[in-house]
């Protein structure tokens, strides 16, 4: 436990009939840790929890090194900051940042102020201060909410969804904002959001929660491209999901697709038996015509049944042993020269192959 | 209505409305015309009438004050917390406003009379028949008002303004002396306003508890009573008037504090 910002062992926490179940993680000093996951999983109930805004049932919080789990939330010192950047209706932009120093005594101390001025100047909201809530734009308070929850420097931030209530422009200038004061330093952040595309943005490290139970903790990429259960992988977005047969062949397992490729040697393992496997659309790789691929274990001939041209890249779906999402760049997808009922020839690395629990 | 025209509907309820409110403002406005003026003027200086109007302030004014004293913290409590048989105990604490005053007033002077009486009395501090009982009759008819209204004050807070200012580092009581009253400040003023006006105007229970005696329990709603039983009809719609502007200056108050009461 030592080194570690937080540790949370095994924590319970019971809400009506809702359950957080046996939830453990660390984390670092400097960590961004995203907690990402479906409306209703208890993401906001695991913060609130964290913030010492919930009865713990059992489990435990360590704080740097200090057991926290029945410590109120006002002794905690965590910045915290809802969605819709929740602000007190009745103060000013400046008395809603000052509103927990004021509670700590600490609203006209030299250090607090000059700290207000350079956080505010560098959210952008100097001349907000003698402004209303209700004369804000969203992001606006998000940004007042943020330099509120900063202001006295909390070791460890958490933020509820911060991001969600914006249009995509403002949500682009919070992430960014969210990205520059974190690598500053000294301080830890946890993440609340159901969008993995802001979770893989701004995370170093990245949690799966489903039903109250962590499915899947490590780092962001590594559990975007691993996330080793059914679920997990449905929810990050994972573009082929396929059922099939595992199989241990000469000590080296195999995953059959049934009427499609067969997969392997490959790295992870399931039971033998039926089972599902991912495999991310940028992983796949394409060629024009029929049996040009090299490696006949991993490839397999398809024939191009769509093409949907997205901002980021090209998505090419092929029909044959199943229907396939391929990712490509734009001069990729050019130099293919594809149409739709093209012939084409799939193929794949196996280490890309990612077998699923259910 | 809207649109030109209507429908036999529209015009129904329209001519009810009209009909409501004709009633309601003829039925009040004949306490204007009916009195005589010159005798309402010298009324004024009568030591009767000044006792009425000024003890019915001042106890109404007591009574309001530890109506809202107790009313808020127990609204708050049970817009906050859960607790087996919450239910029933709200529901015990709304009985007063169903009740008839009388019913609350027998309750009352069994309560302070047999029950309590010999230790009061012992303590010189006796409650039935005395400005005591007049302020505790109001008190026990207005505070469950008071719990209603404020207690729907409360549940209308966002309870993440609250844990916010928790995690800020505002203690359960900082919370809710300068988040929550803050936030629910025009509300509760609207409340303590009914809770006046329904202080200014109870009779029954303050008849059976505190009785009607001239010049030491006589309340505005008891010197009407008082003299119109005389046949002093002069004073005693002298007093209704007092009492009608009284009201009409607690309504305005009300749309002014209460949020969406303002009208049209």
């Amino acid at each position: 436990m030592s080194g570690a910002l937080l540790a949370v062992n095994a924590l319970n926490v019971l809400v009506g009939t809702f359950r957080l179940h046996d939830v453990s993680f660390t984390m670092g000093g400097d960590e961004y840790l995203t907690v990402i996951g479906p409306t209703g999983c208890g993401k906001t109930l695991l913060l609130e929890s964290l913030a010492g805004l919930r009865r713990v049932a059992s489990g435990s919080v360590f704080f740097l090194g200090w057991e926290l789990t029945r410590t109120p939330p006002e002794k905690r010192r965590f910045g915290y900051s809802c969605q819709d950047g929740l602000l007190y209706p009745f103060a000013t932009v400046e008395e809603n940042i000052l509103f927990g120093a004021r509670a700590q005594g600490l609203e006209n101390d030299p250090a607090v102020r000059k700290r207000m001025g350079e956080l505010v100047e560098r959210m952008g909201i100097g001349g907000l201060l003698e402004r209303r809530p209700g004369f804000l734009s969203g992001g606006e308070k998000q940004r007042v909410s943020l330099a509120r929850a900063i202001l006295t420097a909390p070791k460890l931030l958490l933020l509820d969804e911060p991001l969600s209530a914006l249009d995509p422009c403002t949500r682009a200038e919070i992430r960014g904002l969210l990205r520059d004061l974190h690598s500053e330093g000294g301080m830890g952040v946890i993440h609340v959001t159901h969008d993995f595309s802001e979770a893989l943005e701004l995370g170093d490290s990245m949690a799966v929660m489903n039903a109250g139970r962590m499915e899947r903790t490590g780092p962001s990429m590594d559990v975007f491209l691993k996330p080793e259960t059914l679920f997990a992988a449905r929810f990050l977005g994972g573009e082929n999901i396929v059922k099939g047969m595992a199989r241990w062949l000469s000590g080296e397992m195999w995953f059959d697709v049934g009427g499609g490729p067969v997969l392997g040697p490959l790295s992870g393992s399931l039971p033998e038996g039926a089972g599902s496997a991912l495999i991310r659309a940028a992983h796949l790789r394409l060629s024009a015509g029929r049996g040009s691929a090299s490696c006949p274990p991993n490839s397999w001939e398809a024939v191009v049944s769509d093409i949907v041209i997205g901002s980021a890249r090209v998505d090419i779906y092929c029909q044959g042993g199943g229907r396939w999402q391929v990712g490509v760049s734009f001069s990729e997808w050019r130099s293919l020269g594809l149409s739709t009922g093209a012939p084409v020839t799939i193929s794949v690395f196996p280490e890309d192959v990612h077998l699923l629990r259910d | 209505m809207g649109r030109r025209g209507g429908t036999v509907f529209q015009w129904a309820i329209g001519l009810i409305f009209g009909f409501t409110a004709l009633a309601v403002v003829l039925i009040l406005s004949t306490l204007l015309f009916h009195p005589d003026w010159g005798r309402f003027v010298s009324l004024a200086r009568d030591p009767e009438f000044r006792f009425a109007v000024l003890f019915s302030l001042g106890t109404t004014a007591v009574a309001t004050a530890a109506a809202v004293l107790t009313g808020i913290p127990a609204a708050y409590f049970l817009a906050r917390f859960d607790f087996p048989g919450k239910v029933a105990v709200a529901s015990a604490l709304e009985l007063p406003i169903m009740l008839p005053p009388l019913v609350s007033g027998i309750a009352l002077l069994i309560f302070f009379g047999p029950v309590l009486g010999g230790v009061l009395a012992k303590a010189d501090w006796d409650i039935v028949f005395t400005y005591r009982g007049v302020i505790a009759a109001q008190w026990f008819v207005a505070v469950p008002f008071g719990i209603k209204v404020f207690r729907q004050a409360f549940e209308t807070v966002d309870l993440r303004l609250e844990n916010l200012a928790r995690t800020l580092g505002y203690t359960p009581a900082k919370v809710f002396f300068r988040v929550t009253l803050r936030l629910t400040r025009r509300s509760l003023l609207g409340g303590a306003t009914m809770v006046w006006a329904r202080t200014l105007g109870e009779f029954g229970a303050v008849a059976m508890l505190a009785g009607i005696t001239r010049m030491k329990t006589e309340t505005l709603p008891a010197a009407i009573f008082l003299n119109i039983s005389l046949g002093d009809v002069d004073f005693a719609i002298a007093a209704a008037v007092v009492m009608l502007l009284m009201a009409f200056a607690l309504l305005m108050m009300l749309k002014v504090f209460m949020p969406g009461e303002h009208g049209q």
